[in-house]
């Protein structure tokens, strides 16, 4: 039996232009700025020493008492809200509540995802460490947010998570169709979780070198810049987002049908970029997709605004003669969502695609080489046969996505 | 401190626990189980109280009492020999 198609069926998202998939795409062509000087508790260190600039969302809405009771919803920390309000929207979308629960699958995307709210926790309970909850026990782990969305929606297939980095969110996906061509579902979300970063690791990416920005430290809205020649370092931004991928049989168009999917590790230990896995993965992917390079009309790029990273994956695409291809680099405007980066920037894509318009990448003043087909300055109308999102992780973790648009 | 006032503060926990339970009427002879009160929940409920009352003890030694009652009157026993 053929393996089914697999189309994207429903999306909710979450990031500094606001929650709901209609913020993302909204703010996205309008360029908007939510750059801004970190001001969640635990992001900057204590003793005054930093002034780390990103982006921080809006607090969530509070959830719905008939969905999670008050008993439950004072127990959930600021991720697993985020998680939930973005499921929420990405499951009514779907119409999930059709599906049987045992045929629903969910793969969230992430590792070390509560970082800042235990290092709030270990200065609230320092001195008086005999009173730690016993909720502590168990919400420090990734599963929490499985655990979560398993007992507030009927999802009664598995649920599990997947760690690759930034690339997180690209995987989980990958994983949640793997689990429907498999007949193990009919249905998976693939959630992108918030990267509740602490200012520990915050610092400690910024020791790297890959995480900016000195140069615009006064101007928080210039600092993000993929792929211009000023770029020194990515820009973190908080980001959550859900994707529903569902049998084509089953469902309709949706947002895109996803025709091509490759993951692969290139050896890479720490940060280093790494073309000759960037190539791989998107050779495997254009081939299962059965496209040539001058089948892809737009290119929703990794593009971290760090100058190597930048630079490795131009040469990559330019290197498979991708230059005809439109270029947007989504993290110019909301950050680098590090393991919800995959999700919510392939979100972007599909909505993008669905719209018919492109976003401009933010502050992308003078292009460095190569020079690829970048979307500058305004929205570009664009009818969109073919899509292609990259995801690259620290640990070598390289993805290529291929989408075929849903008209 | 009486156990009166004890369970005070264990009632007053449950309700901040278990919000849902803000208007319910809670005596000494309701038991947290019996409440619907879940064994995660009955941790918190027993830590928070162990902090106001400044007490630090395993939480195995509060086993054993039936009831909110019976639960309080331990509790005073453990602060008497503090």
């Amino acid at each position: 039996m053929p393996a089914p198609d697999i189309v994207f069926a429903g999306i909710g998202t979450a990031c500094g232009l606001g929650y709901g998939k209609a913020s993302l795409i909204d703010g996205l062509l309008a360029g908007r700025d939510v750059f801004a000087s970190l001001a969640r508790p635990g992001r900057q260190a204590p003793d005054g020493s930093t002034s780390f600039i990103g982006v921080e969302m809006p607090d969530p809405p509070e959830l719905p008492p008939e969905l999670v009771p008050k008993r439950v919803a004072r127990t959930i920390g600021f991720g697993g809200r985020v998680a939930l309000t973005v499921l929420h929207e990405a499951w009514d979308e779907a119409g999930l509540d059709k599906v049987a629960p045992d045929r629903i699958g969910l793969v969230v995307g992430g590792s070390n995802l509560f970082a800042r709210e235990q290092v709030l926790m270990a200065q609230d309970y320092a001195g008086r460490l005999a009173f730690v909850p016993p909720r502590a026990g168990h919400v420090y782990l990734d599963s929490e947010i499985c655990g979560l969305a398993a007992s507030t929606f009927p999802i009664r297939g598995f649920a599990h998570t997947v760690g690759a980095a930034s690339a997180s969110g690209a995987v989980a996906v990958i994983q949640a169709a793997a689990a429907i061509r498999a007949g193990t579902v009919d249905a998976c979300i693939a959630l992108g979780a918030m990267q509740d970063v602490s200012y520990l690791d915050l610092l400690g990416m910024r020791a790297l070198g890959a995480m900016g920005s000195a140069r615009f430290a006064d101007q928080p809205g210039r600092a993000c810049r993929p792929f211009d020649r000023d770029h020194d370092g990515f820009l973190y931004g908080e980001c959550c987002a859900a994707l529903v991928l569902c049998r084509a049989d089953q469902t309709g168009p949706g947002y895109g049908t996803l025709i091509g999917a490759a993951q692969v590790v290139d050896g890479q230990r720490g940060p280093e970029p790494d073309g000759d896995g960037q190539r791989r993965a998107i050779t495997l992917a254009l081939r299962q997709a059965g496209l040539g390079a001058g089948d892809i009309d737009v290119i929703s790029a990794h593009a971290t605004s760090t100058p190597k990273g930048d630079e490795v994956e131009a040469a990559t695409l330019h290197g498979l003669g991708l230059d005809q291809a439109w270029v947007v680099a989504t993290k110019s405007v909301i950050g680098h969502g590090l393991s919800a980066a995959g999700a919510i920037e392939l979100a972007a894509l599909l909505l993008q695609m669905r719209a018919g318009r492109l976003h401009a990448t933010r502050n992308l003043e003078h292009p460095h080489e190569p020079v690829l087909r970048h979307v500058q300055g305004l929205p570009q109308t664009l009818a969109v046969r073919h899509g292609l999102k990259l995801s690259f992780g620290f640990g070598g973790t390289d993805t290529a996505l291929v989408i075929r648009g849903a008209t | 401190m009486e156990s009166d006032d004890i369970l005070s503060i264990l009632i007053g926990q449950i309700r901040e626990v278990v919000p849902e339970m803000i208007d319910h009427d809670i005596g000494a002879a309701d038991s947290m189980a019996a409440l619907g009160v879940d064994s995660v929940e009955r941790s918190e409920i027993l830590m928070n109280t162990l902090e106001i009352l400044g007490l630090d003890l395993p939480m195995v030694q509060l086993h054993g009492p039936r009831n909110l009652g019976e639960l309080a009157l331990l509790l005073k026993a453990k602060c008497a020999s503090a």
